[in-house]
């Protein structure tokens, strides 16, 4: 089997999320939990990480973590069917969806779109491209995140409301998929504020782990 | 004209697209500025569309509407860069039509509405040297011949050098990315069947048939 180092970083074309897919973390922010269709938001690629410092926008004080399972797309496909879904699938990594909760707040009151709040430089870290070998059953793992040691969410993707064959087969009836192209998958319950000078580890299995600190622009 | 200038072909090099929504003042109405913020959204890459392709309503979607845009191409990464030079990353243009499902953004995700494939229709690159000035340019659609907008570029509420600088302090733009900078009045409704022609001033024409998928 060919091992290949891809670098999500330098191919993703794309971020593609879901959110309130995992009942706990929708109940958590008083949201009403999606019945019929994920609920679908993007990232630019602007926002991707692989190392560094996590950087709060000057004056944004505090941000929400929210840990992931991000799915990477190896092979194009639009309307792919459920069961067909995972044929697309490359691999994976493990995700922050950095969010800035106040200013979300105060973007829906507004009745603006997310993504600022979502999208702003560094707000998705993520860790080395996981091969999908490496994955016995993407419905059974454990993501877990701590800051400054202290474990804050702590749950496991068999929660997830739409699994990924489903998601995969929604989101590419409305946009093709193509190779590179991430998708995250939603987060467990447990998200929590950082602020300038916290660390953040997280983990997924024992498949990755990432380290990022957080720090506010001073400009 | 300079036929040295390199063929860009955005479908290529674009990895970010942003959208600008409420931007353009009432001609008719006296304007009354705010310190507001941008309308800001995204739209993936895969919604982008050249002459050739249909526009492709989703199926069962009905009716889906029009806006008609000056597209900004970034030529020189910006990051935190000021109003007066903001215009030195600007590669060039093209007009756009922000497709979308309807208004009813409370309704549908804003990526959902705003974002499937197809809903970004351009026409080719004009390069940056090829517009004298940027805030004197009259923008125009019609559906099956109609008109349905026709407005200028001297009503946009924030300007270009402004909408670069605001998102270069939160997104760092690159090579490539384009800014969808707003849609003056007349949106309304096309479907299976419609043709929607488009112009920018004599610099560029569109013309891109609307079919409702199966």
């Amino acid at each position: 089997m060919a091992s290949q180092v891809i670098k999500v970083q330098t191919v993703c074309r794309n971020i593609i999320a879901v959110a309130r897919n995992y009942t706990e973390h929708a109940k958590e922010l008083g949201n009403p939990v999606p019945k019929e269709n994920p609920l679908v938001f993007g990232k630019p690629v602007s926002s991707i990480i692989t190392e560094g410092e996590i950087q709060i926008p000057h004056g944004w004080k505090e941000l929400h973590h929210e840990v992931e399972l991000g799915v990477v797309i190896g092979k194009p496909g639009k309307f792919i069917k459920p069961e067909n879904a995972m044929d697309h699938v490359m691999g994976y990594v493990l995700v922050l969806d950095m969010t800035a909760r106040s200013i979300q707040q105060e973007l829906k009151k507004q009745g603006y779109p997310w993504f600022l709040a979502k999208g702003f430089d560094t707000s998705c870290p993520i860790s080395d491209f996981i091969p999908k070998s490496a994955v016995n059953d993407v419905h059974n793992l454990n993501l877990k995140l701590a800051v400054n040691g202290i474990i804050k969410q702590n749950g496991n993707t068999k929660d997830m409301i739409f699994k990924v064959p489903d998601l995969l087969s929604y989101i590419s009836n409305y946009f093709k998929l193509e190779y590179g192209d991430l998708i995250l998958t939603g987060t467990p319950s447990g998200v929590s504020g950082v602020k300038h000078g916290d660390i953040i580890e997280a983990s997924l299995d024992d498949l990755a782990k990432i380290k990022f600190p957080v720090v506010e622009n001073e400009k | 004209m300079n036929d040295q200038e390199p063929k860009i072909d955005l479908k290529s090099i674009c990895k970010n697209i942003i959208g600008i929504g409420k931007n353009y003042k009432d001609p008719l109405k006296e304007h009354v500025p705010t310190d507001e913020d941008p309308f800001i959204f995204a739209k993936p890459t895969t919604s982008l569309i050249t002459e050739g392709s249909s526009i492709q309503i989703p199926k069962g979607w009905g009716t889906i509407i029009h806006e008609v845009e000056l597209g900004v191409v970034i030529g020189k990464r910006a990051k935190f860069v000021s109003e007066d030079i903001a215009m030195d990353h600007v590669l060039g243009y093209v007009l756009a039509l922000d497709m979308g499902k309807s208004l009813e953004f409370d309704k549908y995700p804003i990526l959902l509405i705003k974002g499937f494939d197809t809903s970004c229709p351009i026409s080719d690159f004009i390069p940056k040297s090829k517009i004298e000035n940027v805030d004197k340019l009259n923008l125009k659609l019609s559906v099956n011949g109609n008109t349905r907008h026709d407005g200028n570029t001297r009503d946009l509420i924030h300007k270009i050098p402004k909408l670069i600088s605001y998102l270069s302090n939160y997104f760092t733009l690159d090579y490539g990315d384009l800014i969808l900078t707003g849609t003056p009045a007349g949106i309304s409704t096309v479907k299976h069947g419609d043709v929607i022609e488009a112009s920018l001033e004599n610099l560029a024409n569109i013309k891109f048939p609307v079919v409702e998928i199966q």
